[in-house]
């Protein structure tokens, strides 16, 4: 069964003074919706806010009583509002006015007077005042529960894989048991839509493309997440790869916060087509924060990693320094240069040899630490990123991947057990 | 025979008033149905609980007259229901009152009167199953400075009772109560009464003849061109709404009455990072007091849901749904805060961006000797970072809860909110960004001698 919301004026109840229709037999007057908005900028609640033109007769023995109902929709009673915003004038509607009351106020020409609610219905009766017959302009606003939005994305990336193209989607969910004909839907931000929503649809609403987006493609290892590769590689790890795009004006975006959302993630394939890379669910993302997108794990790229050498420094008593130094062995075979990120998570490496480091662990670099190794503290001091830049493979099909050897000479101060 | 069962109903038993020294047949009563001249409701919303006063005109004669109230298929409570005259006081006396074992939900009064004539007399007592609640709706601006406000007082008639034309009062405050009046008044197995949509005792007294107060109820004044005005006055700890004229509220249904309006109240926007109490993001609170500056102020705003709305502005000025709020009791004077949820506009970070162990402790121990560590610091800068993506500026407020025995340093001004919780207001530029480094010490082991935070003198 389908869902109606009636707005109706009750003709009984004009002649009959409050409380409307104790009975509920109705004579009414159906006005139709206007128009419609639907509201969704709050991400737990969606506002629906109506305008219909409702005929009013002055209020001379009785007040006008407006009955709104519903059925097989779930309206939250308690948000329902009822708004006279303007009356017709002619062929036009101008705002509605004060006027002064025979005991010297104002009040507004056409005002509500209370609103009455029936048992075990879904419905509320107003009692409007209207010094004048006319048609009145009102909205009436309510939440509405399954009438949802969600966000989606779709990222296709050059096949150099430099830039990409992203798209936002908006995706309007309705299961509320309405249909909204004709109705302006819009998120708080970017575009409003004039949509047809009907009952059970789902609509997917483009809200933006972000086009020559500069990315960058990031592979990152981190051994204390991921452990060994497998039994025969007990020294290497998984390498994750990643889209990096930042939500800011030089990486032409930057217009609002990207709401978290799925994005299906494809990349030209140079024939004039797209392959599909994957997809992955995106975190909200602020203005000016980078959105990381994970791609899958890389097989061109294999790391290594090795503890050549530790040495325990006594401090005084049971307290030490533990001097290690961690070589990586890295080998390319992309035909494309690449950029290694690879996580040392010092609060895990100082457990293994102390079992606690009482917290973020103290440390400092050493002199064998290679110099062709950048540390980024993006996720904090105890968890540096060291970058090293991998050359592609080489082109002559007889020579070698080069490995790409680096150091991290690191001491870790101040431990005890 | 529903309609019938659900009201209170004030006989005169007209048999006895004929020959009082002779015995009627237990259940067939020839009685006569005195209207209601007015009825006052207070409702209490603390206890499910209200006073009910109505005032009837009785024909008495002279000597010991029998007067029967019932109240058949309601929720008044027995114990509280009270009789008096208020025409000649002296002459009427309210002798006994009888609660029959045959008959439930009904008494008799034997009423000595040594006046022959019409009295008006006054029933009073408590009922349950009528309740009132507050909400408010507030409005803002499209640019977010001031707030159209107002409270609506939502009367719920679920007493099995028809009240018409009812003077309301509402009454503020909590009061106690050691036995609720809805087990007073099922004490006996009597069931409660159910909404029903069908025409109550209005409709049945109608038709059978009991025309004085009806005909004023279908006999109605001009209408109202404005919302009831409600007075709102002192008394004692309480507040007591009081709704002007009079109010029909039929059985099941509830009402709902504007008793509050602001138009303009300023308020201020704030922001607070308080992870410990709303989460791991900033949160967004519209704030602004009960007061004459606010438009507001006249009296102490009970506890209600809040419905905050936005204006949109341009030509079709929707509304956009902010938030929804329950808010306690407000005395006059005090704030109003709506906490809005995190925006996404306004971001903050805290970054550890180095630690440094010293001060270390050692205790000695013997065989063979050696030294351990029983004490030592742990000193780390953090740096936290606040950017404003809105077009305004905004004030922001950080609060941040520290374990242990801890020396706090900072260039920004910093205060102790509590023993153990650092408090920082920055304002913001629009699209700014501020930074707030400190160094945190944290004493351990025996170097730990409080359980507080210390605020270095630079940072206060």
């Amino acid at each position: 069964m389908r869902y109606r919301a009636f707005i109706v004026i009750l003709a009984a109840a004009l002649t009959v003074g409050a409380p409307a229709a104790f009975g509920r037999i109705k004579l009414a007057a159906l006005p139709e919706r206007e128009r419609v908005e639907i509201q969704l900028d709050n991400g737990n609640y969606t506002l629906v806010e109506e305008e219909r033109i409702v005929p009013l007769l002055k209020s001379g023995k009785a007040n006008n009583m407006i009955d709104f109902s519903w059925s097989n929709t779930a309206i939250d009673k308690d948000s329902i509002l009822f708004r006279p915003v303007a009356v017709r004038e002619g062929d036009k509607f101008r705002p509605v006015k004060l006027i002064k009351l025979a005991d010297g106020t104002e009040a507004p020409e056409v005002n509500v007077i209370n609103v009455a609610y029936p048992p075990n219905e879904n419905a509320l009766v107003w009692e409007v005042y209207s010094a004048e017959a006319c048609a009145c302009k009102v909205r009436v606003s309510y939440l509405i529960s399954n009438l949802t939005r969600t966000f989606e994305y779709r990222a296709l990336a050059d096949k150099k894989e430099k830039a990409l193209t992203l798209r936002k989607y908006m995706v309007l969910h309705n299961y509320s048991g309405e249909d909204f004909l004709g109705a302006g839907v819009w998120a708080g931000f970017g575009p409003k839509f004039l949509k047809e929503v009907n009952q059970l649809d789902d609509l997917k609403l483009l809200m933006a493309k972000f086009t020559d987006v500069p990315i960058e493609k990031t592979f990152t290892f981190d051994w204390y997440t991921h452990g060994a590769l497998n039994p025969d590689k007990p020294l290497a790890s998984k390498i994750l790869m990643h889209y990096r795009l930042t939500n800011d004006e030089k990486h032409k975006m930057g217009e609002f916060p990207l709401q978290p959302g799925k994005v299906r993630i494809f990349i030209e394939d140079g024939r004039g087509g797209e392959a599909f890379l994957g997809e992955d669910w995106a975190a909200l993302t602020p203005l000016d924060d980078t959105m990381k997108l994970y791609l899958g794990e890389s097989r061109d790229i294999v790391c290594t990693r090795i503890i050549e050498s530790k040495q325990r420094h006594s401090v005084r008593g049971n307290l030490y320094n533990q001097e290690i130094v961690i070589k990586y062995e890295i080998e390319n075979f992309k035909d494309a240069p690449a950029k290694l990120r690879m996580l040392e998570q010092l609060n895990r490496l100082g457990q293994e040899y102390f079992g606690n480091t009482h917290g973020d662990v103290e440390w400092e670099k050493l002199g064998k630490t290679s110099k062709e190794i950048r540390f980024d503290y993006e996720l904090g001091n105890a968890a540096p990123i060291l970058l090293v830049d991998l050359p592609a493979r080489p082109e002559d099909k007889d020579k070698k991947v080069e490995k790409v050897t680096v150091r991290f000479h690191v001491l870790l101060k101040n431990l005890w057990q | 025979m529903k309609q019938i069962t659900t009201a209170t109903i004030l006989t005169i038993l007209a048999g006895l008033l004929m020959c009082p020294a002779v015995g009627l047949a237990k259940n067939v009563d020839l009685v006569t149905l005195p209207a209601r001249d007015s009825v006052q409701l207070t409702i209490y919303n603390s206890e499910d609980l209200t006073l009910v006063k109505e005032t009837r005109s009785v024909t008495f004669k002279k000597g010991v007259n029998k007067l029967q109230f019932s109240w058949a298929n309601t929720l008044i409570d027995p114990t509280s229901v009270t009789f008096r005259p208020l025409e000649h006081k002296d002459d009427v006396e309210l002798l006994d009152t009888v609660f029959p074992g045959q008959k439930p939900q009904h008494l008799i009064w034997n009423v000595e009167s040594k006046f022959e004539g019409q009295v008006k007399v006054e029933v009073t007592y408590f009922t349950s199953g009528l309740t009132w609640s507050m909400d408010y709706v507030a409005i803002t601006d499209p640019d977010e400075t001031k707030l159209h406000f107002r409270g609506y007082v939502r009367v719920f008639n679920n007493s099995g009772e028809e009240y018409e034309n009812a003077n309301v009062r509402l009454i503020v405050g909590t009061i106690n109560l050691v036995e609720k009046i809805a087990e007073l008044a099922q004490r006996r197995g009597i069931p409660v009464p159910q909404p029903s949509a069908a025409p109550g005792l209005y409709e049945m007294l109608r038709k059978s003849g009991a025309k004085d107060g009806i005909q004023r109820a279908e006999a109605p004044p001009e209408p109202a061109a404005k919302a009831p005005v409600i007075v709102k006055e002192g008394l004692s700890e309480y507040f007591l709404f009081s709704v002007s004229g009079e109010e029909t509220i039929p059985n099941g249904w509830s009402k709902r009455m504007q008793a509050v309006e602001a138009r303009d109240v300023p308020f201020d926007i704030v922001y607070r990072m308080r992870a410990y109490q709303y989460g791991p993001r900033p949160v967004r609170f519209f704030i602004w007091r009960n007061d004459a500056e606010h438009k507001l102020g006249d009296s102490p705003l009970p506890d209600g849901q809040v419905n905050l709305f936005r204006r949109n502005g341009g030509d079709g000025d929707g509304l956009a749904f902010l938030a929804r709020q329950q808010i306690r009791y407000v005395p006059i004077k005090a704030e109003i805060e709506i906490n809005l949820g995190p925006d996404d506009l306004v971001v903050y970070e805290t970054r550890r961006m180095g630690t440094e162990r010293l001060n270390f402790h050692f205790h000695a121990i013997s065989g063979p000797p050696h030294e351990v560590v029983d004490g030592w610091d742990e000193q780390t800068n953090w740096v936290d970072t606040i950017r404003n993506y809105r077009t305004k500026p905004i004030k922001f407020e950080l609060r941040r809860q520290w374990d242990g025995d801890v020396d706090y340093d900072s260039e920004v001004a910093t205060t102790l909110f509590d023993y153990r919780t650092t408090e920082t207001t920055f304002d913001i530029d629009a699209r700014g960004k501020r930074q707030y480094p400190a160094t945190v010490t944290v004493h351990f082991g025996t170097n730990a001698t409080q359980q507080r935070v210390k605020l270095k003198d630079n940072a206060r």
